[in-house]
């Protein structure tokens, strides 16, 4: 290793401050577009869609519940064409194999030689957006062949490894209301996104917007904004963001209260959790925090950024007793008391 | 969003010459098919409207209710490349959209893959028993259905336009079937149910199909000018107060929406999504269309309420201990919505 003499360093870090604050005004401006092309073809949502961009400029995966046919692909396949990224769909059921995600290989013949060889043909998880619709269908060893992928960002098959495209982004769908034959998501498995989104029916105002825009022929295009090089360009801004020693301090303690096992938990969390958020739980909350505020045009975090994040990021990292289902009380309860609990840092930045 | 506007005058004038045009298909295809066909109606015409909003359909009822008949005829007299799939619980998705072969070619000697297209690629496939086969080839007709579009070893096939699914299912008691989701359910325009004729018609069927006669049936109009149709279909105007009414009825359906009706709460597991209430508001318009009209009037929504919503609406163990059926709660839920004032 060298040792560089610390001026060119200084001069680096000034530069790099002014391109950083030139780059953050981008991004938002870049996120204005985005939301303004999605919102030509998708109608309400407002938070799903600014929560699915926050994920993607922090690198993250989601999962969405939510019942069936509330636009759940347009609304990703729109994002997928602002961002000039390839997009799939992969409906999971009951027989799904893992090859079906990763991809197989078959035998192929060199037309050059006559040799016959052992040829990859990559499977729909090859992509930088798949859409995993109802990923609870499928039986656990095919979920793990999907998690796996969004972890490693790569796939072995036969021994021999392939790296996926980047950026990579999994959106992974559950259906709440059957759960007749499903094979729920093991907690360490959910664990895996960064957040956990629910989309709801439309307003009826909205639904009628809805209604009249897509049963008339004015097909509206989505325009790409931004390519999916930049993204990841913009992903690495997001994560040089500076944040103050309090916040993190803020989110680990958010996310070490809600263990009812530890020091210090309140009661109502040993009352009504039986699994209280990971550590992915503060890296989560402090990366989401961190893309809110470059998204906003902000080069630094605040507690609201992390508080705006707060509910996506813990409610499948929580997970409620019988007790509390039969006080009916949800992770999202539990997530509001945690934050009435847990005092912000003073300086109120 | 874009709003039902008054379009210029020549427009309008197109629009209503393709509307005549509708209307006319409309009585030629029903005259045709009344020469093979005896009664059903009603799920003939539902029939028609699905396919003029350009929708998939699902079709439901005993065997020997002339669903197969329907079908064929239908693709006979619109001149559409028909195909049909038995499904059986060993078939595969390759079965359906096709599959790469190696081939030698001869002048050559080399070997390359070869695709080869599975029945999916036709206008009109009959999707026969689709419930008699597991969820990953059902999955596959559903993404054929929507995408219209296969994709093949990273190389993407467009299915030849129109396309239309039509599958029948076997009722659900039966043992040896794989229910669709329903979120797969949810991609049919519409359930239409065929049910066993009325005596004397039943002679009529008798009568007919041990005759000697053959019926040879005339092609009235070609499968390209549906695609027109289906565009024509989509100008038509939906007034403010039927859209209203239209999201009021689906949003009826919810148990989980405030202020729903007690007994939704206690018969509706899970109501009507938004794709209901796209397809009530599609299904209206074709329907106002072959009677040759520009505007929905309350009536064209009326007609195509039960076939949207049956198969979109999950009853409760409640309501099967009640003996509620799903036609009689939808017919419970339009009467506790408002009808629009002034039609």
């Amino acid at each position: 290793m060298s040792t560089p003499s610390t001026e060119p360093v200084v001069q680096n870090a000034v530069a790099s401050e002014a391109n950083a604050l030139d780059a953050i005004a981008a991004i938002s401006e870049g996120k204005e577009r985005i939301m303004r092309e999605v919102r030509k073809v998708i109608v309400g949502q407002n938070q799903v869609v600014e929560d699915v961009v926050t994920s993607f400029f922090a690198g993250g995966h989601c999962l969405i519940t939510g019942v069936p046919g509330l636009a759940k692909t347009l609304l990703i396949s729109s994002l997928g064409r602002a961002l000039d990224l390839k997009f799939r769909r992969v409906q999971f059921t009951p027989d799904l194999m893992p090859a079906d995600i990763t991809g197989t290989e078959v035998l192929e013949e060199d037309r050059t030689t006559g040799s016959r060889n052992m040829k990859f043909r990559p499977g729909p998880v090859f992509t930088n957006i798949l859409l995993a619709d109802e990923i609870n269908r499928t039986p656990p060893k095919t979920q793990a062949a999907l998690l796996e992928a969004m972890q490693e960002h790569q796939v072995t098959v036969s021994g021999n490894t392939y790296v996926l495209e980047e950026p990579f982004f999994v959106l992974a769908t559950q259906n709440p209301i059957e759960q007749e034959g499903t094979y729920p998501l093991p907690e360490i498995q959910q664990d895996r996104f960064m957040f956990s989104l629910i989309i709801d029916y439309l307003p009826k105002e909205e639904e009628l917007a809805v209604v009249n825009s897509t049963t008339s022929i004015n097909v509206t295009d989505v325009q790409t904004c931004i390519d999916g090089e930049t993204l990841m360009a913009y992903q690495d801004i997001v994560r040089q963001t500076p944040v103050a020693e309090p916040i993190i301090r803020y989110a680990v303690e958010l996310a070490g209260r809600s263990r009812p096992g530890e020091k210090g938990a309140p009661q109502f969390i040993k009352d009504y959790v039986s699994w209280g958020a990971s550590i992915r739980g503060a890296h989560y909350l402090i990366l989401g925090a961190k893309a809110r505020a470059v998204l906003n045009g902000r080069p630094y975090v605040t507690v609201q950024d992390v508080q705006s994040v707060a509910s996506a990021v813990l409610r499948h990292r929580i997970v409620t007793n019988f007790r509390a289902e039969s006080e009916g009380i949800n992770s999202e309860e539990i997530i509001r008391r945690l934050q009435e609990t847990v005092l912000p840092p003073k300086s109120g930045l | 969003m874009s709003q039902p506007s008054t379009a210029q005058p020549n427009v309008t004038d197109k629009h209503q010459s393709q509307l005549a045009r509708i209307k006319n298909a409309r009585q030629a295809i029903l005259a045709e098919l009344g020469k093979l066909v005896v009664g059903q109606e009603e799920p003939l015409e539902q029939i028609l409207i699905g396919m003029f909003a350009g929708g998939h359909l699902m079709l439901q009822g005993p065997p020997g209710t002339a669903k197969t008949l329907a079908i064929v005829s239908i693709a006979k007299v619109m001149n559409l490349d028909f195909k049909r799939i038995q499904f059986t619980p060993d078939l595969m998705p390759s079965d359906i959209s096709g599959t790469e072969i190696l081939e030698q070619d001869q002048t050559t000697g080399h070997r390359v893959t070869k695709f080869v297209q599975g029945p999916v690629f036709c206008n009109l496939i009959m999707a026969d028993e689709i419930n008699r086969t597991p969820p990953k080839t059902q999955a596959a007709l559903l993404e054929v259905m929507q995408e219209r579009q296969v994709t093949i070893g990273g190389v993407t096939h467009a299915l030849p336009k129109p396309f239309y699914v039509m599958a029948t299912q076997i009722s659900m008691e039966q043992e040896g079937t794989y229910p669709l989701p329903e979120a797969q359910q949810d991609r049919f325009m519409l359930s239409i149910m065929l049910n066993y004729l009325p005596d004397d018609q039943e002679v009529e069927v008798v009568r007919q199909s041990t005759s000697a006669r053959k019926v040879a049936l005339e092609r009235v109009m070609e499968g390209e000018e549906l695609i027109e149709f289906v565009s024509a279909v989509r100008q038509v105007t939906l007034p403010p107060q039927i859209g209203q009414f239209i999201v009021d009825l689906t949003s009826a359906t919810r148990p989980t929406v405030a202020g729903c009706p007690d007994f939704v709460k206690e018969y509706v597991s899970w109501g009507a999504g938004l794709r209901a209430s796209q397809n009530l508001a599609l299904a209206a318009k074709s329907a106002a269309a072959l009677d040759g009209r520009g505007v929905v009037v309350i009536e064209d929504v009326r007609k195509v309420i039960v076939p949207v919503l049956r198969h979109r609406i999950g009853l409760s163990f409640r309501a099967e201990v009640d003996r509620v059926t799903i036609e009689q709660l939808i017919q419970k839920i339009i009467g506790i919505t408002p009808e629009p004032k002034g039609t």
